[in-house]
């Protein structure tokens, strides 16, 4: 969690890498073991023993998009407090410890529950503050900092961390190969043992990387207000991190029931890829987590974005040089049509030689960068995003008017069986870059697992090869027009 | 037997119900079976006329990743001409050999769903290339070409000189850019170390300043390959003599070192920027590698703010104040010259003042009573055990040989660094804390909301300069 920054970013390269794999059909794919446990526990384990190291992931269906509007960001904020310790790591004397977490627990909930009224009484809120500072203080005493990073860092273990996306949470490390059991031990003991400690100064480190990667940054600013045009209805709306007002609204009841709710076997993957015997990682996973009770399913999301009736705009003035999103609604996997957007996507963004670039940078070189991504997750229908960096002196408007007429031409020029075959390429080579790490390998398995199936995989390849020219222009037809978009700009001043 | 059988089931279940019941154990109380650890071999060349070879096979997947070091880089940019070696980079990149044309070749690689990038460094260009094993050949002779009849197509030269200009534009968007330019400028004045490129040296540059750096600096002599995946090294060895064996090379360009410029005296300055946090940066002259105390600063880095949630920076600011989210340390050592000791990160406006009288107070803490034994042996026992990371993915294995011989590490670099690290001790910490962290010869860059720091500052009779952003 420590560089588990700008979340959404890494999201995007998950849409880019989404596009899944095809030489995992004929090698890889035949190595992955699947299993499923008495409780519910899906286990995906892929051995190589090519360097003595394992890359562990384990990833619960259950992100941002789960979130009610009382408790929005409470996923993120949870991933944090889960790295707070145990009944027995990160204390040292849990029974002399609990009566201060509960005191800090009631101060905190109080100045919560003063600052929300209509008249503050600041003189009680200020004795409420520094009562909680005193106690605050008084338990530094008894914990031990950050002991998960420790242990695991002193027995070798590196990129210990965690993410929240739309679509999932997931806690992960890679550690020397004979390590595994440390790293059963540990994450079984946070499942089954949590304690929630140091949370009000957990909240203000959430408002902090906010500010960071979306106040001070014109990116991630335009990133969200594009997502929140865009969105009416469904929660792909909100920010992984909360709006801000909803950071300093937490509370620890919550954030128990949201993890006592949702982090439960039948909502959880673990993948290992590396060093190890399958049955001897089986059986020590069967050992550590086996017992843990099933839970229930995480409720599906049901709410629906209505149709999209015409064009949205949304003007960002920030102190920095323009910049543009153009977004359309689209369905997500297994539509079919999903496919084709892979396809789309790649032919105009992918390369040099691809329309996009060709077109706009170098043709008419209107702007500097122009990206085509899926966003902002993948379990519900999602959105084709368009995100280009005009040259300076270039007006954003014609960046659009540019932009719409390539869009016009994927009509009058079709994309060829060419184009088609090249983005094919290109999509299955970068998922086999994709897979030459231990983690990245580990990390596509469980986010397509998260989607539906890594079986996915297998099939995708297939899928690809059934798309057509004439799919192609078709989804350029039905999606890709003027009422179902959102135009999202970012400039000084007013929109230009 | 059948008693024996009920016997096993029981130790079974009381076995089962022990594990279960409470954990009897503490997790880092388990015992480990030993790792062996096993330094990869890869295979060394070197071709008549003077390249360099590294190699190593992995075929688990159909691709072959190839990096190329070249020695030249933004260091030997004369001043005025800032930017050229990052031009020489992206011209190469986009601007097509003397068989193809940009559009030609970009097709080709484009089809091949190769990937090729060209970037500039302080001390060395490098060209990646990634590339499906069925393609191998093909992407081997137009890399050979592109190294050494590079077309530098007009129209693309200008489109990526364009493109520098953009950055230019774009310089002031993100704080923590602002902030890492104001700091190198202030430690490094007037060195290629201290100054960005600008719309005037940009401007002036020329095509044939172009073709000019791409003779000096791309010589057989001066280029090393690493080469991993999916090969067999015979045929690389034959494709590599087949395409640029008989490459001559011509008078090798002047590597002199421009000497690091006195900085200027420490101070704090604040830019602008009307946002809800404050970009802070301070920092002062780091090391370079062939300082004897390497070892030992990269420890007391790692305790400082280097080891993430293991290093002070991060407990006290993160997470007993809740004051940032990233806060950390570097000191990184220069492969030749002294780089840069930095502390970065971010903060609400109304802490950064706060932050900065912290960070001053662990620094200094550190100094006077250095580490304990437990800490020293935590951050040791970390360094060490994670080693075996160096060696995970094969094409880092390779990169990594090349680049330690590229930068003329001593040749047992890897295989002592194990026995550097384990021989450190508390007094090595104190001592090396003492003399590589200066406390108050920090330059400190706080880019946020100037009324409130401007504020806090004089509320601490904090001396410093409100700088218009340029």
């Amino acid at each position: 969690m420590y560089r588990r920054l700008l979340v959404f970013i890494v999201f995007i390269f998950f849409c880019l890498l989404l596009s899944p794999a095809i030489a995992l059909a004929g090698g890889l794919a035949d190595r992955v073991q699947e299993h499923q446990l008495e409780n519910g526990l899906t286990v995906l384990l892929v051995e190589r023993h090519s360097s003595p190291t394992v890359a562990a992931y384990i990833s619960f269906r259950v992100g941002a998009v789960n979130e009610d509007s009382q408790q929005r960001g409470i996923a993120h904020m949870l991933e944090h407090m889960l790295f707070k310790g145990t009944t027995t790591l990160g204390t040292r004397d849990f029974e002399a410890e609990l009566p201060l977490l509960q005191q800090i627990e009631e101060a905190g909930a109080k100045i919560d529950h003063l600052r929300r009224q209509a008249d503050v009484d600041t003189d009680e809120l200020e004795r409420l503050r520094a009562r909680l500072h005193q106690l605050q203080f008084e338990h530094r005493e008894l914990v031990v900092k950050d002991e998960f990073s420790r242990i695991y860092a002193e027995q070798g273990g590196v990129g210990f961390n965690a993410f929240t996306s739309k679509d999932q949470t997931s806690y992960l490390i890679n550690l020397p190969a004979n390590k595994l059991e440390l790293w059963a031990a540990i994450e079984s003991d946070r499942l089954r043992n949590a304690v929630f400690r140091e949370f009000f100064t957990e909240r203000d480190v959430v408002q902090e990387e906010r500010r960071r990667a979306v106040d001070i940054n014109p990116g991630g600013k335009l990133y969200e207000n594009m997502l929140a045009t865009a969105f009416q209805v469904h929660p792909y709306r909100h920010p992984i991190l909360g709006w801000d007002s909803d950071i300093q609204g937490f509370s620890l009841p919550a954030m128990r029931e949201f993890f006592a709710d949702y982090y439960a076997p039948v909502n959880m993957i673990i993948t290992l890829v590396g060093a190890f015997q399958s049955a001897d990682a089986l059986a020590l996973i069967e050992h550590y987590f086996g017992d843990l009770p099933s839970g229930v399913k995480v409720p599906a999301v049901t709410d629906r974005e209505p149709k999209q009736r015409g064009e949205r705009r949304i003007h960002v003035n920030f102190d920095a040089q323009p910049r543009m999103m153009v977004a359309y609604h689209k369905p997500t996997v297994p539509h079919p049509d999903d496919y084709a957007f892979d396809l789309l996507a790649t032919a105009l963004s992918h390369g040099r030689t691809s329309r996009l670039y060709q077109a706009l940078v170098v043709e008419q070189q209107l702007v500097t960068d122009v990206g085509v991504f899926r966003a902002p997750g993948s379990r519900y229908d999602n959105l084709l995003v368009f995100s280009l960096l005009p040259r300076r002196d270039v007006a954003l408007k014609d960046v659009k008017t540019a932009l719409e007429a390539e869009l016009q031409r994927l009509l009058s020029e079709p994309l060829t069986a060419e184009e088609i075959d090249k983005a094919r390429r290109q999509i299955t080579t970068s998922l086999l870059r994709g897979m030459r790490t231990n983690s990245g390998l580990a990390r596509m398995l469980s986010t397509y697992q998260i989607i539906g199936d890594w079986q996915y995989l297998i099939e995708y390849e297939d899928r690809l090869d059934a798309v057509n020219p004439a799919d192609i222009t078709r989804i350029v037809t039905t999606y890709l027009h003027k009422d179902n978009r959102t135009l999202a700009t970012l400039s000084r001043g007013g929109e230009q | 037997m059948k008693t024996t059988l009920l016997y096993l089931h029981v130790v079974f279940l009381l076995l089962l119900v022990t594990a279960q019941a409470a954990p009897a154990q503490r997790p880092d109380q388990l015992t480990f079976p030993p790792l062996e650890m096993v330094f990869p071999s890869i295979s060394e060349h070197q071709t008549v006329n003077g390249m360099r070879i590294y190699l190593k096979k992995n075929d688990e997947l159909p691709l072959v990743d190839l990096t190329l070091m070249v020695r030249g880089g933004s260091i030997y940019d004369p001043l005025g001409k800032t930017g050229l070696s990052q031009w020489l980079a992206q011209a190469l990149e986009t601007g097509g050999t003397v068989l193809l044309t940009p559009a030609q070749l970009e097709e080709e690689l484009d089809r091949m769903a190769a990937q090729l990038s060209v970037s500039s460094s302080s001390y060395s260009f490098q060209i990646n290339l990634s590339v499906h094993q069925r393609d191998l050949n093909r992407a081997m002779e137009l890399l050979a070409d592109l190294l050494r009849r590079p077309r530098f197509d007009l129209e693309r030269v200008e489109l990526a000189r364009q493109r520098l200009i953009e950055n230019v534009h774009r310089r002031n968007d993100r704080p923590a850019d602002i902030a890492s330019r104001y700091l190198a400028a202030a430690i490094n004045p007037g060195h290629p170390f201290g100054v960005e490129p600008t719309l005037d040296t940009l401007t002036s540059l020329t095509v044939d300043d172009l073709v000019a750096a791409h003779q000096q600096y791309f010589q057989p002599r001066q280029i090393w390959w690493g080469i991993s995946g999916a090969i067999d090294e015979d045929e690389i060895l034959r494709l590599i003599d087949k395409h640029a064996g008989d490459w001559e090379g011509g008078t090798s360009g002047d590597y002199t070192l421009p000497e690091l410029p006195d900085s200027t005296t420490p101070r704090i300055t604040v830019i602008d920027r009307q946002l809800s946090q404050t970009t802070l940066l301070m920092g002062h002259r780091g090391i370079s590698k062939d300082n004897p105390d390497l070892h030992a600063v990269r420890l007391v880095n790692y305790l400082l703010g280097g080891g993430g949630f293991n290093s002070r920076l991060m407990r006290e600011i993160r997470s007993n104040r809740g004051l940032a989210y990233s806060i950390y340390s570097m000191l990184q050592p220069g492969r030749y010259l002294p780089e840069l000791f930095i502390v970065s990160g971010e903060t609400k406006n109304d802490g950064a003042i706060e932050v900065v009288r912290m960070v001053r107070e662990i620094i200094e803490e550190l100094r006077v009573s250095g580490a304990s034994i437990s800490e020293l042996e935590s951050a040791k026992k970390s360094l060490l055990n994670s080693f075996i990371f160096a060696f995970e993915d094969t094409h880092a294995v390779v990169t990594q040989k090349m680049r330690l011989q590229f930068y003329a590490y001593p040749d047992d670099y890897l295989e002592t660094y194990q026995q550097q690290i384990e021989a450190l001790t508390v007094e090595d910490i104190m001592r090396v804390a003492r003399d590589y962290l200066q406390p108050d010869q920090l330059h400190i860059v706080l880019v946020g909301d100037s009324g409130i720091l401007q504020t806090d500052l004089e509320d601490e009779a904090m001396v410093f300069e409100l700088v218009e952003l340029d």
